[in-house]
């Protein structure tokens, strides 16, 4: 108990905690509130949603929606990287304190 | 229907799945010597494995067979669905990917069981579990017997039968091991067959997506109109429901929760939900293409769709009738031996899930408080998987006609307002309570089962009144939010000894599940 209290004080490991959230946080609510606002805008702009996405005959609905499942596979990835960086830059000094 | 009886291709195919299945559950078997290797093969999956596990857990036949039926007849709507699946496992990854990982050992149960009263809490995510488990291994025998009989003329109980003598098997003999092997291969499979499928409809379209949509619009009733929100988009309540129910149920399933200790540590649970995301918004992109290649290929084949637009067999045949159509009798044997190979490793994964909720967290962990043998447990583990697996064919044999997608929406919408809340506020506040946690839990399962049944789906459609008392289909939005509610509420106003120590608690639960 004492050495986990020591590590919550541990300027390492408390950047490790907000760094990752940021993160977590930033990528989920960018997700998340691009569906609703997607899914929203489909009730008051029909007309706009089964217009054609540029020049093709795909809808702009369904192109944008696309365009968001691509996104959740992007910032996937992205995540994957950037907490791997993270974990190595902040658990590395970790390693050396405790 | 069906005009020359059995498909000798689906026959071959799917006898060639059973036998490599098979296989791989007698070679899991002799590798099976811990409870560990029972629940989550030893967590010695690779990151890249477990992300094809973890796809074919969630790629089940409804999302196959399903979708594309919606499309075909609803148009655009269900890409609703589509895009809150690929969102919902990108959320898994962010939220619960790492600390999941870090804190748990076989179940989900082993994470919020960390700081909070063990007992009551694992028994309140074995009640979680079961009432997910239960309704959705139905949802899916039942598809699977319809399947069966119209694909194979094989009579209903027969198939239902098999598909559960089946998933014993692989659960009692091969654990977690075969398990995991056989829902790969499947995947492997499913997305190889999609991805054909894809490209037989392309190749009618001259592999131009106008083509394909420029067809759908001129084929189908609705006109242009197919591509226009429908009926899903009723109101933003309605949409912000069912986005709930897909984001927070899919990250509440007990079965892919699991999944999450089958490998070594966080660096390879983050891969594999990375992978996951990956296979499931490309296999979501491309059922989208193929339903609206289905429109526009399938109307006007009298042999496939009369002249109303009813099609044979219902709406989860579009796939398969349009596997016949673009790939002849050879690819249709295959696709159909594909979906069924889809049902057997999903109820797989599912069984396993319950039988765990049944003998880790209640029988091992409340009942007998963890004094028990590794032997002993894996043996209570495979006779509660027989004793589940034997309700579930039981149910699915009694309840023959139920709708199939009213189990599903349970299974989903319990997921989200029972364990959901549960996980996600034991891993990120450090103010929750057990007490509030089973109260919060209560309440959402409560809430959720009443307001299911006063919806337009089981109100109307099962019972046949003229007006639904609840106007949603989806009543996410309320039980999630009603468990958020009255958990955090309970939570502030414990002043219990038992609250200090859950709160107490969170600092060395923070620690392990940053670092490990």
């Amino acid at each position: 108990m004492a050495d986990e209290l020591d590590l919550l004080n541990n300027p390492s490991f408390r950047r490790l905690i907000s760094r990752r959230s940021r993160w977590r946080w930033g990528f989920s609510g960018l997700l998340i509130s691009a569906y609703f606002l997607w899914g929203v805008a489909g009730i008051y702009f029909p007309e706009q949603y089964a217009q054609q996405f540029m020049g093709s005959s795909i809808p702009i609905g369904l192109a944008v929606g696309t365009l968001i499942i691509m996104m959740s596979i992007v910032l996937s990835i992205i995540y994957v990287r950037i907490i791997n960086r993270i974990e190595n830059e902040e658990l590395v000094g970790e390693e050396k304190m405790t | 229907m069906m005009p020359e009886g059995m498909n000798s291709t689906a026959i071959v195919v799917f006898i060639s799945f059973v036998a490599f299945s098979l296989f791989i559950t007698w070679f899991a078997a002799r590798k099976m010597h811990s409870v560990g290797e029972f629940y989550t093969a030893g967590s010695r999956i690779t990151g890249f494995q477990n992300g094809f596990a973890l796809a074919g857990d969630f790629m089940s036949a409804a999302s196959f067979l399903g979708i594309t039926g919606l499309v075909f007849i609803g148009g655009s709507d269900a890409m609703l669905f589509n895009v809150a699946v690929a969102v919902s496992w990108a959320f898994i990854l962010f939220a619960f990917a790492d600390r999941m990982r870090n804190l748990g050992q076989y179940t989900f149960a082993d994470v919020v069981a960390y700081r909070l009263h063990p007992e009551r809490i694992r028994v309140l995510a074995a009640v979680g579990t079961l009432t997910v488990a239960i309704p959705y291994l139905i949802a899916q025998m039942v598809g699977a017997g319809a399947l069966f009989e119209t694909l194979f003329d094989i009579p209903y109980i027969g198939a239902v039968l098999i598909v559960g003598a089946l998933m014993t098997i692989y659960v009692v003999f091969g654990g977690m091991i075969a398990t995991t092997w056989i829902q790969v291969t499947k995947a492997v499979l499913l997305v190889a067959g999609a991805t054909a499928l894809l490209i037989f409809v392309l190749a009618r379209f001259g592999f131009s997506i106008d083509n394909v949509f420029d067809s759908a619009a001129a084929a189908h009733a609705k006109g242009a109109d197919i591509f226009r929100p429908g009926g899903l988009y009723k109101d933003p309540i309605s949409i912000l429901s069912l986005g709930l129910a897909f984001i927070c149920g899919t990250a509440g399933l007990p079965h892919i929760l699991m999944r999450f200790f089958t490998v070594p540590d966080a660096v390879e649970a983050r891969k594999s939900i990375g992978y996951a995301v990956g296979i499931i918004g490309y296999f979501m992109i491309a059922i989208i293409i193929i339903g609206f290649g289905a429109i526009g290929l399938l109307t006007g084949e009298s042999e496939y769709v009369d002249n109303v637009g009813r099609i044979s067999g219902g709406a989860n045949m579009v796939s398969i009738h349009l596997s016949r159509l673009v790939g002849g009798e050879v690819f249709f044997g295959l696709m159909a031996a594909v979906a069924f190979a889809t049902i057997l490793a999903v109820v797989a994964g599912i069984l396993l899930s319950a039988s765990a909720a049944v003998a880790h967290d209640f029988y091992t962990r409340v009942v007998r408080k963890g004094k028990i043998s590794e032997q002993e447990e894996v043996t209570v583990s495979r006779w509660a998987s027989v004793i589940i697996a034997a309700i579930a064919i039981g149910l699915s044999v009694l309840f023959k006609d139920v709708n199939v997608g009213v189990l599903a929406t349970i299974a989903l919408a319990v997921a989200a307002s029972v364990n959901f809340p549960v996980i996600f506020l034991a891993l990120f506040w450090k103010g929750l309570t057990t007490k509030g946690a089973i109260w919060g839990g209560v309440t959402g399962l409560i809430v959720v089962v009443a307001l299911i049944i006063l919806s337009p789906t089981v109100w109307v459609g099962v019972f046949g009144n003229a007006e639904a008392v609840f106007p949603y289909t989806y009543p996410t939005l309320f039980s999630v939010a009603a468990a958020f509610i009255v958990t955090i509420g309970v939570s502030v106003t414990d002043y219990s000894e038992r609250a200090r120590i859950d709160r107490d608690g969170f600092a060395a639960q923070l620690v392990k599940s940053e670092i490990g």
